[in-house]
């Protein structure tokens, strides 16, 4: 089909090139004013994007520091006595007084 | 031009980056004037309208949500435009010479082959000046066509050639030497 190709080349703006690079150029000018700096939505919507990598970034490296520095013992093991205390008592052996002592004491003294 | 480069001049743009706003201008203007002349009828008034289009196109870019039809979605707005363009030329009434037309100072002779374009163009349906416009003066393929207008390529295809069949004839009628074949 295309050997039958009618000429539109009378109707071709493109034809002067300096004029229509012109034309383009108009448009991008006045594309560029009509827009403008953009809205307060359009810019936070552009600035969003990097601050979330920002964010995700710096979690990263915080998680990273928290696990090269190793796993620390439950905090509840450790200060809780009433997990000692469920413990003893799920045991058959009774423990030694100097440990009923310790736990009790500890209690007493931490509140 | 691939859609994936479409898209991504269009996703540019969006960001407000001029290059992309002038790339886009450089690969669509020439179809928005088409489809802007298929409708106006008159050079003159389809580059201002393709012109005013593009700009209102690029202002709302961020409502065009398929960047790689970009196309379609332009000549979409170039098309309301020019129909809204039209209505008011006639509540202007408007006398039909073409005294703007001098824009570009063709020859004399390219005036009287233009004004026989132009006339032979009115006896075709819309569609069919956009396909035939689009296709011959810009150089879309039936695929481009297509996807821009919303029809099938063979539908394209039956467009175009009805549409040369008709304009032939016409110029045919004054001056046989004035059917060109590429």
């Amino acid at each position: 089909m295309d050997d039958s190709r009618i000429d539109f080349s009378p109707l071709d703006p493109s034809r002067d090139p300096e004029r229509w690079r012109r034309m383009i150029d108009s448009i991008t000018a006045r594309a560029l004013a009509a827009r403008g700096p953009g809205s307060i939505p359009q810019q936070l919507l552009a600035w969003s994007r990097p601050a979330l990598a920002m964010a995700a970034a710096l979690t990263l490296v915080i998680w990273g520091a928290a696990w090269a520095s190793g796993p620390e013992p439950a905090p509840q093991a450790r200060t809780e006595p009433a997990v000692t205390l469920a413990a003893w008592a799920a045991d058959d052996e009774l423990p030694p007084a100097t440990e009923i002592l310790q736990i009790l004491g500890g209690q007493n003294g931490s509140r | 031009m691939a859609p994936d480069e479409t898209a991504s001049l269009v996703v540019r743009a969006q960001r407000g980056d001029a290059d992309a706003f002038t790339a886009l201008a450089r690969r669509f203007l020439r179809a928005a004037y088409a489809v802007a002349l298929a409708v106006v009828g008159r050079p003159a008034d389809a580059e201002d309208v393709a012109q005013d289009a593009f700009v209102v196109a690029i202002e709302r870019m961020e409502t065009c949500r398929e960047p790689a039809r970009f196309g379609g979605w332009l000549l979409q707005i170039v098309r309301n435009r020019a129909l809204n363009f039209l209505d008011a030329r006639r509540l202007r009434d408007v006398p039909s010479n073409e005294a703007r037309e001098d824009r570009a100072a063709p020859a004399t002779e390219e005036v009287g082959l233009r004004e026989r374009l132009i006339a032979a163009l009115t006896a075709l349906s819309p569609i069919r000046r956009e396909v035939v416009l689009l296709h011959d003066l810009e150089g879309w393929t039936h695929q481009e066509i297509g996807l821009a207008l919303g029809i099938s390529e063979l539908m394209s295809r039956q467009h175009l050639f009805n549409a040369r069949g008709v304009l032939r004839g016409r110029l045919a009628e004054e001056n046989p030497a004035e059917v060109n074949h590429g």
